[in-house]
């Protein structure tokens, strides 16, 4: 093993001081805030114990996390595969995309509260509702990423699968898909990210199950430990799924230097 | 046994329009060329000659301006999915797939003609196997060697058996150890399956080591020498590598070319 080896070895075997001591103030502050808060005239609910909080994680339903996990993970699965069957399609056809990229770009402008707004006014299943807008906002994402991608493929790749006279089929599925998993992979975990902040929106219009009905009703009973405790899981739920396809990503491109 | 078919262009003419000035360059200017079948030419030129655009035309992947290219009766542009696992290409670099095992890209043609899946992998397990590879099939193209990378890409070509090799500055980019030794396994293995081999070099030991025949390009392709190295002797390959580099220089054939003493023995 060479002494960088050893050196990178140590440093993902250390000890997370720092995260674990920010942590720690952070949490420190926070206590202080809270016995500090009527003396600051702060209402004692504006800002509650850990002991509070950590009663708020007893009062979670698992069922509202799995709904929401639910919904995310379909919305995405739906985004990616429209996504990139676009991006194929753009890809073949030069004029497909002179025509549709600048509607992507409108798209992608739209603010997301505008779209649940739409969907609210459009859709009357709410799940619906909720499916629709996370696929018109993450959906894009996939499309220009692939697409770039696509196009970034090196010509000299290109070349040389063509030199052999694949099918269509055969150029996207031999070159082009595996030529872009990488770009995939960014754009799944951004969109990952994406996705978690719009469903917690669409759910709290008009959803009665989900991690965003729960903020509502947290909410509206004036329960920051509530809001705190869920928030915590809406994290803990993003690094989860960030984990996850961070562990398909290191297995599928082990072929990267 | 049928051979492969012949190489021939007639009047061939290939004109590019440049997208950034809109002006019209000539790569290819009404040339007439047959290549016989089974034989390993080596075409040479200056950079610009129009050797690529003669390469991208063989293997139908740009359509002739003017004229004909056939290989056979048939047009490798025209005619493209026929020539599907008959025509096989090296490029200058390796062009290797960076996720596929040296097994997996050396198979890639076989996929591509839908052979089965075990006969793809004994197919291509015995060309890396014949190409000194046999320790590395499951290496990825990061794991290996230039040289190694290079024999992958050769495997990758032989092991559809083509009828027509393609080879573009295959061995260029190596260094001269190397190079020697490819270029001799890649005639010798080229001269068993019985294919027609064509190099495109600018490097004119490997056009002279390498070549049945030599045909020299000027600008736009000018055919300005067809020389048949069987008709030298070894002991004047230094007056034909000096009469061709003239002959480039000049951009007209050096009159050395015209009168090659018969070979002895």
């Amino acid at each position: 093993m060479s002494r960088e080896e050893v050196r990178e070895s140590a440093i993902d075997l250390k000890f997370p001081r720092h995260t674990l001591v920010s942590l720690l103030v952070f949490v420190v502050c926070w206590e202080v805030l809270s016995v500090l808060a009527p003396a600051l005239g702060i209402p004692p609910f504006a800002i509650p114990s850990f002991v509070k909080i950590a009663k708020s994680f007893a009062t979670i339903t698992p069922i509202d996390v799995v709904v929401t996990l639910a919904r995310v993970i379909g919305a995405l699965i739906v985004s990616f595969l429209l996504g990139v069957a676009l991006a194929m399609a753009m890809y073949r056809s030069e004029s497909l995309e002179k025509y549709l990229h600048p509607m992507i770009r409108l798209l992608m402008a739209v603010p997301v509260v505008s779209w649940i707004l739409f969907a609210v006014l459009w859709f009357p299943g709410v799940e619906f509702r909720i499916g629709f807008v996370l696929v018109i906002v993450c959906g894009p994402v996939f499309l220009i990423d692939s697409l770039d991608a696509m196009k970034g493929v090196p010509r000299e790749l290109r070349h040389m699968m063509r030199s052999f006279r694949p099918t269509t089929f055969q150029f996207f599925l031999k070159l082009m898909m595996p030529a872009i998993v990488p770009s995939i992979f960014t754009s799944w975990k951004v969109n990952i990210s994406l996705a978690i902040r719009v469903v917690t929106i669409a759910e709290l219009v008009g959803a009665v199950t989900g991690i965003g009905h729960q903020l509502s009703v947290a909410q509206e009973l004036f329960s920051v430990a509530d809001v705190f405790a869920w928030t915590l899981v809406l994290v803990a739920l993003l690094f989860l799924l960030e984990a996850a396809v961070a562990r398909v990503e290191t297995r599928l491109l082990r072929w990267r230097v | 046994m049928s051979g492969p078919p012949p190489i021939e262009a007639r009047g061939l003419r290939k004109v590019f329009r440049q997208a950034t000035t809109g002006q019209s360059v000539v790569a290819i200017d009404r040339l007439d060329l047959t290549i016989a079948p089974r034989e390993v030419v080596a075409i040479v030129g200056q950079t610009g000659c129009g050797k690529s655009t003669f390469f991208d035309l063989m293997i139908g992947l740009e359509a002739p301006t003017e004229g004909t290219l056939n290989i056979g009766d048939k047009s490798p542009f025209a005619d493209f999915d026929h020539f599907r696992g008959r025509i096989a290409t090296v490029f200058q670099q390796d062009r290797l797939l960076a996720w596929r095992s040296a097994l997996d890209n050396a198979k890639l043609p076989l996929e591509l003609i839908g052979l089965p899946e075990a006969e793809q992998r004994e197919r291509a397990l015995t060309w890396l196997n014949r190409l000194g590879l046999g320790q590395f099939t499951n290496a990825y193209p990061h794991e290996l060697s230039g040289g190694m990378r290079q024999r992958v890409a050769i495997a990758r070509a032989f092991v559809v058996q083509p009828d027509i090799l393609l080879a573009d500055e295959a061995f260029g980019h190596l260094d001269e150890v190397t190079a020697a030794e490819l270029r001799e396994t890649f005639l010798q293995l080229a001269r068993e399956c019985g294919s027609t081999a064509v190099l495109i070099t600018h490097q004119l030991e490997e056009a002279i080591g390498v070549g049945d025949r030599i045909v020299v390009f000027g600008k736009s392709a000018k055919l300005l020498a067809d020389i048949h190295v069987a008709q030298w002797p070894k002991s004047r390959y230094a007056v034909l590598r000096e009469a061709i580099q003239a002959t480039l220089q000049a951009n007209s054939p050096d009159p050395r070319l015209k009168t090659p003493e018969p070979a002895t023995g």
